[in-house]
Order: C-alpha cells, then structure tokens, then sequence
C-alpha cells in the first residue's frame, strides 16, 4: 500500500459511498444471496494489533478459492464484543460465524449449528479430544474450539536473587515465603488481579491448584471446601500485604505491564506475555515454572475460545463448512494461532508447531489444565458474577461470603 | 425600533463593550492578577489535554514505563502522527471522513429543522404546542446507550443500517431538543413590534423569519452548531452497534480497535484523541465571537 | 442565555392579547414543527417504545424474547437489595456534580467577563475539555491517577502531597470523588460559557447606578448580576442535571475495576446488569425507572424555576 496513494484516495471514495448509501437507501450488509452467491457475517474479537490484518489475509485466499463465498469481516475490541452480539442476536441479525467464549446459553436455545453441521468429519476428528469436549451440550458438539491458552507463573530472576529466593516456588506455601521475601525487599511479592477484567481467571487458577473448579456442564460448584480454601489463601497473602495494593480493583493487562517493568516479583502469565516482554522491555531477566499450586501437584488455568456458527434464516451451513475447513487446514490455521500467539486446538496444528520454544513450556501445561465449565448454560451468568463480585475478597469481605454471593447468582441463573 | 434591518440595534451595547474594556480603569497591578489567574485557569483546563499530547508522543514502552517518565526520554515521537494514519487496527482515514460527514450532514439536518420550529413556537400559539415542546424535551432525557437494540433494529428495518445516513438521521434526532430549545428562547426575546412592522410592509412569515429574525438569533444558532457538532462529533454507544463495517465507523468507535486483549497501542489511542479535538476548536474559534458578541443582540429591549 | 425572556417578560402582558391574534391551527404550525416530528417519530419513538416494550418480557440470555413477563421484571429491581445504595449514589452524584459545577462556573464566567490581556486564550483553553470527548479526558485522568504508570500520581508523590502512589481509582470513596471531580471538569465549559452569555445582557447602567449607591462588590452581585443570570441559570442547571444523571463513560472507566455495587450509580448498574448478568429484560425495567425518575425531576424542576416562561 502506498501511503500517500491510500490516503488520497480516501476521500473521494468516501463520499462516493455516502452517495451510494444514501441515494440509494440500500445500504447494509443485507444484500447476500443474488446469483447464488452467499456472504458470510463474521464478527471476531481483537486479540492483538495484528488481529484484523491476519483475518483479511485469510479471508483473502478464502475468497479467492471460493469466488461464490463473500465475507463480511467485523473486528471489535473485548469490551465492546457482546454487547455487538447481542444487539445483533435480538434483531435477528446475528453473525454468521462469530468468535468468543461463551456458547452453551446459545446452544440450549436453539441458536447455533451443530458442529457437524458446518464442519467435515475431517475437520472435526482433527481437534484435540480434550478440547472438543468442552464444546458440547447434552452429548452434541456445537463449536469448533479455535485456540487455547494455559497459565503460567512468570518471576523476576532478579527480584528473587535480591530477596535471596532460589529457584521459582511449586507448592502455595514456597509462594508465600517467597512473596513475602520479595515484599521485603520493597517490591510486591506477588500480583493478584482480581479486578473486573479476569477476576474468574485468577479465581480459578488458585482454586484449581487445590484440587477444585468451577463445576461441569450440569451443575455449577463455585461455594465447595477447597474452593474456600483457595479464596482463604488468596486472602491471607492479601492481609499480609505481599500483593500489590488494592488487588480487588486491579485488572490483569495493566498489572502484568507492570510485571514487564519489573515492579513486582510474580504474576502468572500468558504464551503472549513472553511476547510483549520482548516488545516492551528486552532486559527483563525474567523465568518461567509451572503454578504453585496446594500440593504442588501441577494445575493450570486452562482457556479456549471457539467458533460458532449462528443458524439465521438462510441456509449457509454449506458456506460456513467451506470456511472451516478452509480455516482449519494446517496450512491457514497454524499460521493464525501462532502469529496470535496461541496454542493450537487441532491434532495437525500441534504437530507443526511442536517445535516452538517460546510454547513449549504452556503445551506442556496443558494436560494439567482446568477449564472453564463453558458448556454449562448458567455459566454466562458465574462469569459475569465472578468479575462484578470477587474482587470483594481484596477489599475486606470473607471468603465465605464472596463464594456465597457468587453461588447464589449461579443458583439463580441455573433455574 | 421597528426596522428590518436589525444591524444598528446589534451595535450599541458591542460597543459599549468595548469602551468599557478600554476605559476601564483597573491599576496595572490587578491587570497583572488577573492575567495570572488566567494562566492558571488555562493550565488546568489544557492540562489533561496536554498529558495527552506528551503521552502521543511516547513509544509504546515508555508509556507504560513504571514509574512514569513525565517527558519522553526517547526523542518526541512526531512518527506516530504519521504511522497512525495506516495502522492494521483501523482504517482512520476512512474514519475521519466519516466523522465529519456524519457530524456535519447532522449538525445541518439540525438547524434545518429546528430552526423553523423554533420561531414558530416562539411567535405563535396552536394547540399542542406544550405537549410539543415536551415531547421534544423528552428526547434529550432518553440515554442512547440504552437504545441501541432498538435502533439497530429500526434501522435494519429502515434499510440503512450500516450507512452514514443512518447516524446522521440518529445524531440529528437526539440533539435536536436542546438546539431548538435554546433557539426558542432567542427568538422569544426578539421584540414582536419588528415581526409585526415587517408584516405590515407585505412579508410572509419565512420571509420575516429569514431576513429579521436570522439575523438577531445568531448567538442561539452558534449554541446549537456546536452543541450538535461536539455531541454527533464524540458519538458512541449507537456507531458502535450501527457501523459494522470498518471504514464507515467513526473515530470514537475506531479509537476502541487499538484496545487488544493483551495490548493497548496508547499512543494511538492519545495521537487519534488529540487530532480529533482539533476539528472542533477550529469551529469554536471561528464561531466563538458571534457567540459572545452576538448575544448582546439578542438582549436589546 | 434565556436571561432574554426575563427581559422580554414585560412585553409579555400586554402582548399577550395580540398574540392570541398569530393564533392559525395546528395545520398552520405543521409545515414548522411537522420536519421535527416527523424525525422524532421516525427515529426516536420506535427504540424509546421497544426499551418500554422489553422492560415486560422475559429475555434470554442470548437476547431471545421468551414471551410476557408482566410486571415481574419491575418486582425485580424493586426488590434488588442494591438499589437502596444505587439510588443513594446517583443522588449524591448528581447533586455534588451539578452544585460544584454551577458554583465554579458562576465564578468562572465572571472572571472570564473580565478584560485583560489574553483572554481570548484563556476562553479558548476553557473549551478544550468540551471539545475533547469525555471518554478520552475520563482516560486521561484514570491513567494519570494510575498508581503505578500514572503521571499525576507520580507527580503528587514528587512534590510531597503522598508518601507513596496511591490508588486512586481502586477504592470507593476516592473513585467516586475522583468522578465527581472528572464530571464537573467536562461540565464547566458548557455551563461557563452559558452563564458568561448571560453575563452579557447584565445592563450596564445597573452596574453604574450600583456603584454610584455605594454598592459593595458582594450586594451588586447578589441584587443586580444574580438576578439577571437567572434565566441562563436555569438553562444550565436544567442541561446538566440530564446530562450528569445519564453520565455512563466516567464513572464506567473510574469505577468500573472496583467490585461489588457500592460505587454504582442508575446508569453504571444497568450496564453492568447488561453486561455481566446479560439481564437485557432487567436492564429495560431500569432504563424505564431510569426514565421516569429523570421525567420527574425535568418536570418538577420546569414548575418551580420555570427556566422557559414561554413553555
């Protein structure tokens, strides 16, 4: 693209398009089927700077192998994802094949294709068996598991020489000593956020390094004895002051920035924050370990976000099948999860990127991963309750009582 | 008193003003306070703005450099002005055109219809006219935020959803309240002897709304031009859910894509903020004397 | 600005018989009023109706309508046992934001009513935050305060004011004065501007004969100036009293990190019941309560002040 070129070019086509659209009144993504051509609405999250650049690139050779298909790309930052969907859901409009976390709410309505539906048996049978589990409902899988990613504890080898810490820590009780060395020294010990943006995550990783989770596909089991031995722990290093201040209101992307900058010694981290280390602060001298968990038997946080597929009026399973397929061939998709950074969901894919040093550590992670129960229809509902009310446990409620607060919200949304 | 052309009556009281600021006799030392209190007003008002301008031109560590740097240590990033322009996220040139087509065509649509309203109401009695006016009051209370469902649905069913048009028929809808009330009020405050002379020579009512009453309302006018444009200008909540397509969408909705999941480019987000506050102060300087100057106009008795 | 119909009030009486005269039928006012109508009924109606309309069925999570719901959605939020200490806040909210801003903006103008050298630089400098968009400046001020990478923070701490970064955005009560101080900031230009319009028909003659009394600088403005602003007053309460009681992006960008309920106001709960509870029936009932309590308060205000003698 020549900049000056683009740039000129903007206006004119610009208003061309106002004239168009507004003469015209015919504007909108409506127009799809003539001449047997379908399009296809595809509503994605930004995952990365780069994330709208890489779906054009892929719609781009989709396109072109399948000149009947057109695809409507819409990229919209986390924050504003849902409440994009949702608006489009309730005017009938929903996209076509869309990309987020939750899905079971939608399956349980009638909402979505089943994954057989718009995948060849091929495809699916590629997926990692652990991984297209989490994508069903009653026994039926609807979505197609698109990328994963596993928690890791990341620590400055630097603050640890300092405060005389020898080596990262495996079970909860050689973190606290080791946080509580750290905070010694001046720095925070170790970054808790528990703040609106991933309070569930931060959650469940403790939880699950005590043997428990949130639940299964039936019921959801956030108010269970190790659940609050976890949050009591959680607590515990709060009260003793070796987090950063106000763990209840902080929110993760900015706190592990400030992991980057070497201003706390622990945080548990993502394959993406070995990334933007690199970008942000080369110098960091920095490890990465498994998370410490009660035992010290290995336990991770374990995520996974999917595409689904949303049945509106017109037949387009066909199209959509053509995308996935294309999509999920080695030769697009492990060029997409690995420039996003993620793990790969698919038998093939793991195969082809089984040699990625900066992976490897997280791949490893993974049989030991707790996931969330996403195939459980009140789970939307915990999600939200995690984020709105965990956060209380920094800020001087009882663990018991937070867990209390977020059960009976589930409870709720399960009837 | 009662002439058509309005310019003398406009003329007294500016210059009163003028005399008074020359004549006034204020010793050297309390000009001196004031000009002092000046700076200080103007630095705090400037200030968010210019952690912005500094934040601009930051790379992208040194902003989340901990602790901060208050100037950038790196040399001034004027680059960023310049890559923001073609960056993966967003296309903002497409962006900026149609922020200020939106924001214009709406700012037009306006005054086109509220204009006519106003002087009506202001000057005649029909029945209906307070519900009228609540109705139109009414507008102004509903929070777009909570609308968009709705809005996106009429506008799928209107056809234009996804199409400037659609935002600048929303845009002018729910800023039109405040325009025609504030421009009701000015009209109000015209003396009916000029309407009723200008009757009296054989004008027709648009007649007497143009050529007497125009003219004497400019102040209420400049009020509502740039309350509509700062308003369609920082829209959100209904772009958001309307443009779907990422060269229709205007800045305020651009300015989200370079939020990641992992990474915010905030020297983007700062670059883009500032460029698009420029546009409005242009308006504001080139309107901000009939604001004030004006206004005395409309106050002759 | 509206300190015109107070001066145009005594023409009113006896014009008013005249007048009865511009009397010509709605279908004379149509070709006037019907363009604005006409966009209030095409756009503005139909999403108002479906906010009321969805405030009585019952949706889904996913945004499926599953059928009527009678009132049972109202029974919900009046028996949320956190609307008591919702309710609480946007009052406070609403009332600290409007009074500081009136309170700094009567000054302001009156100051920036003042000749001296520069002026119009420092008028210009008081429109910047109106032009900005309150999402950005609201930014500026979280990050600025951030304890870690903020600006402002560090500079509290170099100059003494804190021991230590202090985080301002993550406990409740500094959040919500942080808000407070943040609206009031982005609410000053507007009603500045308006009371310094007002300012402008304050006859100068009055000021004269004032200072020919005797009249100290405190009785001229309370006996001659207020009196005369009271018209641009009331427009400007009337503005801000809407705009700060439907204010979302502040208090969400502030608040938003801190959890629980105790720092949300009508606007930030209904968000996040949309957005966390995904409850897009509960979050209509409370735009609808949202609504109605704003009509109220228009209402009621527009009886006692009468900020428009004309409507």
């Amino acid at each position: 693209m020549k900049k000056s070129i683009r740039t000129g070019m903007v206006a004119s086509v610009a208003v061309a398009g106002l004239m168009l659209s507004s003469c015209g009144f015919g504007g909108g993504d409506s127009g799809g089927e003539e001449e047997g051509s379908t399009s296809l609405d595809l509503l994605v999250p930004s995952y990365s700077d780069g994330s709208r650049a890489l779906w054009e690139g892929v719609i781009e050779e989709f396109e072109a192998a399948n000149e009947d298909i057109s695809i409507n790309l819409q990229v919209e930052s986390w924050e504003n994802l849902e409440s994009v969907l949702n608006t489009q859901i309730q005017a009938g409009e929903a996209p076509d094949i869309y990309n987020g976390g939750a899905f079971s709410a939608f399956a349980t309505e009638g909402l979505l294709y089943t994954a057989e539906e718009i995948a060849s048996p091929e495809t699916i049978a590629d997926f990692q068996e652990s991984f297209a589990a989490n994508e069903q409902v009653d026994g039926t899988q609807y979505a197609l598991p698109l990328l994963a990613s596993a928690r890791a504890l990341f620590y400055n080898e630097d603050l640890f020489e300092e405060a005389g810490v020898d080596g990262p820590p495996t079970t909860w009780d050689e973190l606290y000593d080791a946080a509580a060395a750290i905070t010694e020294t001046g720095t925070p010990g170790y970054g808790m956020p528990l703040g609106s943006e991933e309070a569930q995550g931060e959650a469940l990783i403790w939880m699950a390094g005590n043997g428990g989770g949130f639940g299964d596909e039936s019921e959801i089991t956030v108010n269970t004895p190790e659940n609050l031995e976890a949050a009591e722990f959680m607590k515990r290093m709060i009260d003793d002051g070796l987090t950063q201040a106000d763990p209840g209101a902080t929110q993760r992307t900015p706190m592990i920035n400030v992991f980057i900058q070497g201003q706390i010694g622990m945080v548990y981290g993502l394959p993406q924050t070995v990334g933007q280390i690199e970008a942000e602060n080369p110098e960091l001298n920095y490890g990465l370990a498994n998370i410490p968990t009660a035992s010290g038997e290995p336990a991770t946080l374990g995520v996974a976000d999917r595409l689904m597929s949303f049945k509106n009026d017109g037949d387009k399973a066909e199209a959509v099948t053509a995308f996935m397929d294309f999509f999920f061939a080695p030769e697009n998709y492990v060029e997409w999860v690995s420039t996003e950074g993620f793990l790969p969901t698919t038998i093939s894919g793991a195969e082809e990127m089984s040699g990625d040093e900066t992976l490897a550590p997280f791949l490893e992670m993974l049989p030991s991963a707790v996931f969330y129960p996403t195939s459980n229809p009140a789970w939307n509902a915990t999600d939200g309750a995690f984020k709105s009310l965990f956060g209380q446990l920094g800020q001087g409620m009882e663990p018991a009582e937070v867990l209390e607060q977020i059960q009976a919200e589930a409870d709720e949304a399960a009837e | 008193m009662a002439t058509i052309a309005p310019g003398p009556a406009t003329l007294p009281p500016a210059q009163a003003r003028r005399k008074r600021y020359g004549s006034d006799q204020v010793s050297g030392r309390r000009m001196g306070l004031r000009m002092a209190i000046g700076a200080v007003v103007a630095l705090v008002f400037l200030l968010p703005y210019v952690i912005m301008l500094v934040g601009s031109l930051k790379t992208r560590s040194e902003i989340l450099a901990v602790p901060p740097a208050y100037f950038p240590t790196e040399g001034l990033q004027w680059s960023n002005y310049v890559t923001m322009w073609d960056t993966p996220e967003t296309p903002l040139p497409y962006n900026l055109v149609s922020t200020i087509i939106i924001a214009v065509f709406a700012t037009l649509l306006v005054l086109l219809v509220a204009t006519p309203a106003a002087y009506y109401t202001a000057r005649f009695r029909f029945p209906g006219k307070t519900v009228f006016l609540f109705l139109v009051i009414v507008t102004q209370m509903l929070q777009p935020a909570v609308l968009t469902a709705g809005l996106f649905r009429e506008m799928l069913v209107l056809g234009i959803n996804d199409t400037w048009l659609a935002m600048i028929l929303i845009n002018a809808a729910f800023n039109l309240s405040f325009a025609l009330w504030i421009m009701h009020s000015f009209f109000a405050a015209i003396p009916k002897e000029i309407d009723e002379a200008a009757q009296l020579d054989g004008a027709g009512k648009l007649t007497v709304m143009f050529r007497v009453n125009l003219p004497l309302v400019w102040p209420g006018i400049v009020t509502a031009v740039i309350f509509t444009f700062v308003s369609s200008w920082n829209e959100f909540a209904a772009s958001l859910v309307i443009m779907s397509t990422a060269e229709n969408q205007p800045l305020s909705v651009a300015l989200t894509k370079f939020i990641g999941q992992y990474a915010t480019s905030w020297q983007y987000v700062f670059g883009v903020s500032i460029v698009a506050i420029i546009p409005v102060i242009i308006l504001f300087a080139l309107i901000e004397k009939r604001l004030i100057g004006g206004l005395t106009a409309g106050a002759v008795k | 600005m509206s300190a015109q119909p107070v001066l145009a009030n005594p023409a009113a009486s006896p014009g008013r018989k005249r007048r009865r005269q511009n009397s010509d039928g709605l279908p004379a006012a149509l070709p006037w009023i019907g363009p604005v109508l006409l966009l209030i009924f095409a756009i503005v109606i139909f999403p108002a109706g479906f906010m009321i309309y969805n405030s009585t069925r019952e949706i889904s999570q996913s945004g499926i309508d599953q059928g009527s719901a009678g009132f049972a959605n109202f029974a919900d939020v009046f028996t949320d046992p956190n609307l008591p200490r919702v309710l609480l806040n946007t009052v406070v909210w609403v009332v600290v934001v409007v009074s500081l801003t009136v309170l700094i903006s009567l000054a302001l103008a009156q100051f920036l009513n003042k000749p001296f050298p520069g002026r119009t630089l420092v008028r210009m400098a008081v429109v910047v935050p109106w032009a900005a968009s309150v999402v950005m400046t609201t930014t500026v001020f979280y990050y600025g305060l951030d304890s870690n990478y903020g600006i402002m923070n560090a500079f509290l701490v170099d100059i003494g004011i804190l021991d230590s970064p202090y985080g301002f955005t993550k406990n409740v009560i500094p959040a919500l004065g942080l808000a407070i101080i943040v609206a009031v900031f982005v609410s000053i230009p507007f009603t500045a501007y308006t009371l310094l319009a007002g300012l402008q028909a304050v006859p100068e003659d009055a000021l004269e004969a004032a200072k020919m009394d005797g009249a100290g600088r405190f009785r001229t403005y309370f006996s001659i100036v207020l009196p005369q602003l009271r018209g641009a007053l009331a427009v400007a309460v009337l503005i801000n009293i809407i705009n700060v009681f439907n204010n979302l992006p502040i208090l969400r960008i502030i608040t938003g990190s801190i959890p629980g309920y105790q720092a949300d106001t009508l606007m930030t709960y209904i968000f996040k019941v949309l957005q966390f509870d995904r409850r897009v029936d509960i979050a209509s009932a409370l735009s609808v309560l949202n609504f109605a309590i704003v009509i109220v308060i228009v209402a009621a205000y527009v009886k006692i002040v009468k900020p428009m003698k004309e409507l």
